[in-house]
Order: C-alpha cells, then structure tokens, then sequence
C-alpha cells in the first residue's frame, strides 16, 4: 500500500469518526427530545441562574399585587441601589437568561396539568417584555449613556421579573408538584 | 459478454426488488409525495433491464459507457432525493425555514467540497480512464449524501423540525447504504479490478443495497402513524391567534394606503 493510500485512509477514519460522532449526538438529542420532551426537572433547575430573591423583592416593592400603573410610579430607590442591589449587568443578563427557564418550567408542568398552557402564553408575553425593557436598557448603554441612567426599564423588569417567579410559584403550589421546594429554594 | 452466477443473482435480485418498490410507490399512493425516490427507483429498473441487454449483446466497451451513464443519472437523481427529503423536512408549507436556508447552502458546498476531497485521494493502481473514474465517482456519491444527510439530521435536531415517518425511513436507508457504500468504495479506489477482494467488496455492496430496497418496500407499504393532534385548548388559542393577525395585518395595510 502506497503512502498516499495510507494518509487516504487517515482521511476517511477522520472522516467516518466525524460523520458518525455528529450524526449519533443529533440521534441521541432528538431521543432525547423524545423521551422528555418538557425537559428534564434537574436540568431545567441548574439552568436557573442565582439571583438575590431578598433585593428583587426590595425592588420589585413585592409586585405580586401591583398593578402595570402601580409599579411604574416606584421611585423611592436610587438608580445607583437598583443598579448595585441587581448586580450590574451581570445580574441583568441573568434575569433575561431566567425569564426563558421559567417558560420552560411551566411548560413542564403542562403535562400533568393541562390549565398550565394560559400561564405558560402569559409568561412568554411577560419575557418578552423582559426582553424589551432590557433591550432598551442595552440600547441607552451602548450609546453612551450609564445604564443606571435608565432606571426606569430596569425597574419595569425586575417587577416583571419578579412577578413571573411569583407566578411559577403559585402553579406548582396549585399543582401540588413535589418539586415545589426545591423551586423555592431555586427562585 | 458472459454474466457468472452470483452476478445473475444479484441482478434478478436486484431488479425484483426495484420493481416491488416501485408498485409499492405507485400502489400505496407514496409516488405523490416522492416523485423524485419514484423516478429514481424506475430509473433503476430501467437501468438492469439495459444493462442486461448490452452485457449479452454489446461489446464490454459499450457495457462500460452503459454503466457510465447510468451512473451519473443515478448520482444525480440521488442527490436530487436529498433534495426532495430535505424540502419535506424544511419547507413542508412550501416555504423554506428561514434560519435553515443559508446553513444549508454552506452544508452542500462544504460537503461537495470534502467529498471531492476524499474522492482524489486515493491513489489507485493501474486502471482505464472510465474504471477509475467510476470508483471515484462512486466514493465521491456516498461520501456526499452521507454528509448531506447527517448535516440534514443535525439542521432538523437545531430547528426543532420533525421528522416524517416516511421521509425518515427513505433517508435511513439511504444513509447506511451510502455509509457501507463510501466503505466499500474506499476498497475499489485502492485495488485492482478483477481481484476477489474487488468482486468481494462489490458483492457486500449489492446485498446492502438489497438490504435498504427490502426495508423500503416494507416501510412504505405501511402506513406513517397519524400525527399528534393539538390539544383543543391549544387549537382553539391558535385559531384566535390568526384572527387577531389577521385583523392586525388589515389595519397595518390600511395604514399604509394614502
């Protein structure tokens, strides 16, 4: 065998290894995908970054029972506290991050409690408000202003934030799913 | 020129099963939504019918720009069935999905690109022109729908896009036949034809490809499994949907009009 067939046959093992390692981890995804597909609930809870539940609930004013009107017209914190109390723009990527698991979550819970589907709609409009408010929030920072300068937003979405945590909460509560507490402990 | 007997066998094989698949498709109705699989699995009949008449009656010349030709038809039309599958994965409403449509482009020129790659490689030993070209030919086919088809598989995986049930059997089966095919054609690139390890190789190749043909006809001759249904809250929150777009798409063209 000449040395060229030699290095041909590197080239097709590489080959071959390549093919079948990316076809069998897409096969083993979509079984996956499959056998769960809501997720898994150890999974979806380590995809749930920390945040201080404590200095949410100080600026959200615990908006559980606020209304849109009511959560504007908080002012009583300096942008400087929110800014610090969220921590940075760490803790608003964060945020944004967890607003798609706690979609997740209750879509889990859709499977043994059908109701779940209207939370899960409500929740994804509520992200994506999240989404929006932060969007701005990034927009301001980018074209050179502070990002504190926008407390506004950021306001807006910790209290949304905030309530969608309260939301999920209240589903598992009502649901009376086991994974209640360690939800809790998660949020 | 003389056909042995495992080669008659292979090709009575061969040809029953092509014309069991191809009554399978037309029977059951599959035709419709393959066209393309439909073409190429008649073109197949029509290819051992020829090359029957030409190796009795023609000269091994003429059996060999035959085979040639054939060949190249059948390069194409395979890849013209990747083609067809991945249409009835990415744009089952006609439409192709819009995050796929350029990640699929660089797949098939990455994957032509490789493929010819792996194709010149080899270095055979003495062969004609047309008998070289041939085999590389043939690993450049197998090596090329392999990758199309897990680059389809990993895209479809991505996008969350299912998977027909039929669609998916046409690809698995071609895709182990192409999978065994690059294995076997890796062999034909380096040996000499008319070797027993040659004609070896080409026997493992044709019983595969007897193999996927027999899985065929079996799986589309059953009937794909009825989709899911959605359930009738989720129904009823997607038809309010499309009424609201809708009448929100009214009021946008309104606003436009002067």
């Amino acid at each position: 065998m000449t040395i060229r067939n030699l290095e041909f046959f590197g080239f097709l093992f590489v080959f071959l290894i390549s093919i079948l390692g990316i076809g069998a981890y897409y096969y083993l995804q979509n079984r996956r995908r499959e056998l769960y597909p809501y997720g898994k609930w150890d999974e979806l809870l380590k995809r749930l970054a920390p945040l201080d539940h404590h200095n949410l609930e100080r600026i959200a004013l615990d908006p559980a029972a606020a209304t849109y009107h009511e959560i504007q017209s908080i002012e009583t914190m300096s942008p400087q506290e929110i800014w610090q109390l969220l921590g940075g723009m760490r803790g608003i990527e964060v945020m944004e991050k967890n607003c798609s698991v706690l979609v997740d979550l209750v879509f889990y819970v859709q499977q043994w409690y059908p109701e779940a589907l209207l939370v899960a709609e409500q929740l994804r409009l509520n992200a994506r408000e999240v989404e929006w408010h932060i969007g701005r929030l990034k927009a301001m920072a980018k074209s050179g202003h502070p990002p504190v300068a926008a407390t506004e937003y950021l306001q807006q979405a910790v209290a949304i934030y905030y309530q969608m945590t309260r939301e999920v909460l209240s589903l598992y509560e009502q649901a009376n799913l086991p994974g209640l507490a360690d939800l809790q402990r998660a949020l | 020129m003389h056909l042995n007997g495992p080669v008659f066998a292979f090709w009575a094989a061969g040809l029953t099963a092509h014309i069991l698949l191809l009554l399978v498709l037309l029977l059951r109705h599959r035709a419709g939504t393959f066209p393309v699989f439909t073409t190429l699995i008649a073109a197949n009949v029509v290819n051992s019918i020829a090359l029957y008449e030409i190796a009795l009656h023609g000269s091994k010349h003429t059996y060999f720009v035959a085979y040639f030709a054939f060949a190249i038809l059948d390069l194409v039309l395979q890849l013209s069935v990747t083609y067809e599958l991945a249409t009835h994965v990415f744009c089952p409403t006609g439409t192709w999905a819009r995050d796929v449509r350029t990640g699929f482009l660089i797949l098939v020129i990455a994957s032509v690109a490789i493929a010819l790659g792996l194709a010149c490689f080899p270095s055979p030993p003495e062969k004609t022109v047309l008998g070289m070209l041939l085999d590389r030919g043939n690993l450049f086919s197998s090596a090329l729908q392999c990758e199309l088809l897990v680059g389809m598989i990993a895209f479809s995986s991505t996008a969350g896009l299912p998977w027909n049930t039929h669609v998916a059997r046409i690809a698995q089966g071609l895709g182990f036949y192409s999978l065994i095919g690059l294995l076997t054609e890796a062999g034909h690139n380096i040996l000499a034809r008319n070797t027993v390890a040659f004609q070896t190789l080409t026997y493992l190749r044709m019983s595969i490809y007897l193999l996927c043909a027999s899985y065929w006809i079996v799986m589309l001759w059953l009937p794909a499994p009825a989709p899911q249904e959605l359930p009738e809250e989720a129904q009823r929150q997607l038809f309010t949907l499309q009424r609201r777009v809708e009448y929100d798409l009214r009021r946008l063209r309104a606003l436009k009009r002067p």
